[in-house]
């Protein structure tokens, strides 16, 4: 439960930094677009402004230069006219080339001053002018119903005498715009006689001043210089409200503040009359590239964010499930290497100088197993190969073990033993794993070997070479409930041994992926008999050292298990016994080796010696082993070739090494003798070779005596 | 394992017939109690009988001695067999002992 809340809790921060990243994100992404927002607006009010300046400037030039056309078309003809003076009617005429010659005027006319010509009565006014058509018309407009010389211009004219130029007035019967030019004309007397109007039409102005306007919704506007709208926006593109509002902002009527959506920029023409000319904005047009820009920033923004935060949970999840199971291969490694202990333990430890094994797991645990120990005179082993390899082969070879040991104890057939193995593993197993299995029964005193196959690798039969033991293969435990496996037997002539192995050994990888294969076994096999070197333990010795250097630095890719039994007929004596961590039982002790010794022929005084020292190491373990008042044991395994004896006290109590105790004093005088220490001392005087290991939480200490 | 302890002529004499091993010292000790109190008599441990000693037969022994030496007693071990003979050998217990 604790493990659990740490873990929620763990989670929980997890989430709150994951989020706040995003988060962070998110605002920095945020602050970066409004940032580039401001410059962004900037730089398109800035555009704005060019735009309209541009705009502005140069219609600003169109019209001036049409205003100097229009100036100087009245300079060129001025003569003429002063000189037809003389001749009023054909004034008319006159007006009529002008207009012709120029096509920018539409109309001209001469205002004369009142009574200029007596015989044209008070008011005189020749004036010609253009039709829609381009015909051009010539008529005399003063006159009672048209007296010009009410006309504001005609008397600002009089009194200045100066040239002007009229605001644009509407006229005609389709109302277009015009403006006039106004000078005055003197005759040859120096008299001023007349004022001479060139008319313009204006209402192109619009239409310029709105062609190619860069939004939608802006617009040109050319004012007087009082303000009064003289061209602008067709209705149909601009309401005139809105004009009229933009008209009233220029002249300050309505404050621009007022209205923020609408941007005005002007300008005034930079001659004579001053007109004004105006660029209207609406402020949403001029930025909508902007708006859209944001939108688009938010839309990538919001995919980034989207990305980063699937991005930062997968990386956190996948960084979650490495340490969850970084974490479980740590504890699977600490329970595998449990695992691998327990298995070790079940190995035998202690051999006989006629059988050797060795177990090198591939992986922590390993699916391999070997056994054996003696029951009445009669050695029972067993070799065999779980199915793949890791925890599960190794619990089912655990099983396995466990099973050898029980059933042989009461079975003496290894035909009746594997049948035994396979109903109980058939019966619990539906995992489908199989075993391979060797079990053999040699009887240490006749040499017969009794043995069954259960699908393993055949041994090899060693007498003055090594060649296969004739063997049934048989199908591998756990395939079928009642498989039957067939007893073999043979006897063994003294000095044969049998080499047991699982396919780790021929089956070794170099690194070519080559195979060890068995006949380079048998070959190195052969060659240790001829040299002689053909002990079990060297044999087993010589094989696994083989299988190691040739599969190089590789790891192993499989478990190497080695097992080698020679017969010695006659001359092996091996007996064991376990006591209870209680001095009583040293009766049963003196008993067994007294019985033990009693086979070997020797001195009264070496086999009294060689009890003495086994009893001392054993009442050793009794007393200080195990903790005081816990039960614990000891076995010693006897074993003699009639010229050596061996004794072999294993226990699994604190770590302690006798052979690390130091020598007592063998000359203080009674008196200054400590009471201890004498036991080892004993030992060691008793027997030719003393030597301690701890192996795998085992104490294990041997001694030997040559009794030759 | 047989212990008798009897006094023969002013000497407390103790007989040991067995295999002093150490599932037997604990009854021995027990038996040779009265050699503890021996007051200036010598004690005589007949080992005519005795086939076997372990190191808690000598710690037994060794006992014996050095109590009996602050009492002024000696201690003679008597017929010894090779196979005692040797432990007492290797343990320097034989010049500790009077040995006849």
């Amino acid at each position: 439960m604790i493990t659990l809340h740490f873990d929620m809790k763990k989670v929980d921060s997890n989430w709150i930094t994951r989020v706040g990243i995003v988060v962070f994100a998110a605002i920095l992404v945020e602050v970066i677009s409004v940032v580039q927002d401001q410059r962004l607006r900037g730089m398109m009010v800035e555009e704005m402004n060019l735009h309209s300046k541009a705009v502005l400037v140069s219609k600003a030039h169109e019209i001036e230069h049409m205003l100097e056309l229009t100036e100087a078309t009245l300079a060129e003809n001025r003569w003429v006219i002063e000189q037809q003076l003389s001749q009023p009617d054909s004034l008319f005429w006159v007006l009529e080339r002008v207009i012709d010659d120029n096509p920018h005027v539409v109309g001209g006319c001469l205002a004369f001053v009142p009574y200029y010509y007596p015989s044209k009565g008070r008011l005189f006014e020749p004036y010609a002018y253009k039709l829609a058509d381009g015909s051009i018309v010539a008529e005399q407009l003063g006159g009672l119903e048209h007296d010009y010389t009410r006309n504001p211009e005609f008397t600002w004219s009089l009194d200045h005498l100066a040239p002007s130029w009229t605001d644009p007035y509407l006229y005609g019967p389709d109302s277009l715009s015009y403006a006039t030019y106004n000078e005055p004309i003197y005759d040859s007397k120096g008299r001023l006689a007349a004022f001479c109007g060139l008319d313009i039409d204006l209402s192109w102005l619009g239409d310029t001043l709105n062609a190619h306007q860069p939004f939608p919704s802006s617009y040109g506007l050319l004012l007087t210089t009082e303000g009064d709208l003289v061209a602008g926006p067709s209705e149909e593109r601009i309401s005139r409200e809105e004009v009229l509002r933009a008209v009233d902002i220029v002249n300050g009527k309505l404050s621009e503040a007022d209205f923020p959506g609408i941007a005005i920029r002007k300008t005034r023409l930079e001659k004579e009359p001053y007109w004004q000319l105006v660029q209207v904005y609406k402020k949403d047009e001029v930025l909508a590239p902007m708006h859209k820009m944001r939108r688009q920033q938010w839309l990538f923004m919001l995919l980034g964010v989207a990305i980063l935060a699937f991005m930062i949970n997968r990386y956190a999840r996948n960084e979650n499930k490495l340490r969850v199971a970084s974490a479980e291969q740590a504890r699977i490694g600490g329970e595998l290497a449990v695992a691998r202990d327990i298995q070790q333990q079940m190995l035998p430890k202690v051999f006989p100088s006629y059988v050797y094994g060795t177990l090198e797991p591939a992986l922590e645990v390993g699916g391999d197993l070997y056994d054996f120990y003696i029951r009445d005179g009669k050695l029972f082993f067993c070799i065999g190969d779980v199915s793949g390899k890791g925890v599960p082969s190794a619990m089912l070879m655990s099983m396995i073990h466990s099973l050898f040991r029980v059933v042989s104890r009461k079975e003496e057939s290894p035909s009746q033993i594997l049948g035994a193995l396979n109903n109980q593993l058939c019966a619990g197993d539906d995992s489908n794993m199989f075993v391979t299995c060797f079990v053999g029964c040699l009887d240490l005193y006749t040499g017969k070997l009794n043995y069954a196959n259960a699908g393993h690798d055949k041994p090899f039969l060693l007498t003055s070479s090594a060649a296969l033991l004739p063997v049934k293969a048989n199908l591998p435990l756990g395939v079928f409930p009642g498989t039957e496996f067939e007893l073999q037997s043979m006897v063994f002539s003294p000095g044969t041994a049998l080499f047991l192995y699982t396919d780790g050994l021929t089956e070794a990888k170099n690194k070519q992926r080559q195979a060890l294969g068995r006949e380079r076994v048998q070959q190195m096999l052969d060659s240790c008999l001829a040299k002689g070197t053909d002990a079990p333990e060297q044999l087993v010795n010589a094989l696994s050292a083989e299988a190691h250097s040739f599969a190089g630095e590789g790891a192993q890719s499989d478990d190497l298990t080695l097992l080698c039994i020679r017969f010695q007929p006659g001359d092996i004596l091996s007996r064991n016994i376990t006591l209870g961590n209680n001095k009583d039982e040293v009766a049963q002790l003196s008993t067994f080796v007294k019985d033990f010794l009693g086979h070997i022929e020797m001195e009264r005084r070496v086999a009294a010696g060689l009890r003495l020292a086994l009893e001392e190491i054993v009442v050793n373990v009794m007393n200080y082993a195990y903790p005081a008042g816990e039960h614990g044991e000891v076995t010693v395994y006897a074993d003699s070739n009639y010229k050596e004896v061996r004794f072999t006290v294993v226990d699994t109590g604190f770590p302690f090494d006798p052979t690390a105790v130091l020598s007592v004093d063998t000359t203080l005088d009674a008196q200054n003798r400590p009471i201890g220490g004498l036991g080892i001392h004993l030992t060691r005087k008793m027997v030719d070779s003393i030597s301690y290991s701890r192996k795998h939480g085992f104490n294990v200490l041997t001694l030997t005596k040559s009794i030759s | 394992m047989t212990t008798r302890v009897e006094e023969i002529d002013g000497k407390l004499v103790a007989t040991l017939i067995g295999e002093l091993d150490t599932a037997a010292a604990a009854e021995t000790e027990k038996a040779m109690l009265p050699l503890m109190d021996c007051k200036g008599k010598d004690i005589v441990i007949d080992c005519t009988g005795l086939e076997y000693i372990a190191s808690s037969g000598l710690r037994l022994l060794l006992s014996v001695l050095k109590n009996a030496q602050s009492q002024g007693s000696h201690v003679v071990l008597k017929n010894v067999n090779d196979v005692v003979k040797d432990v007492l050998d290797l343990t320097g217990f034989v010049s500790l002992f009077e040995i006849e």
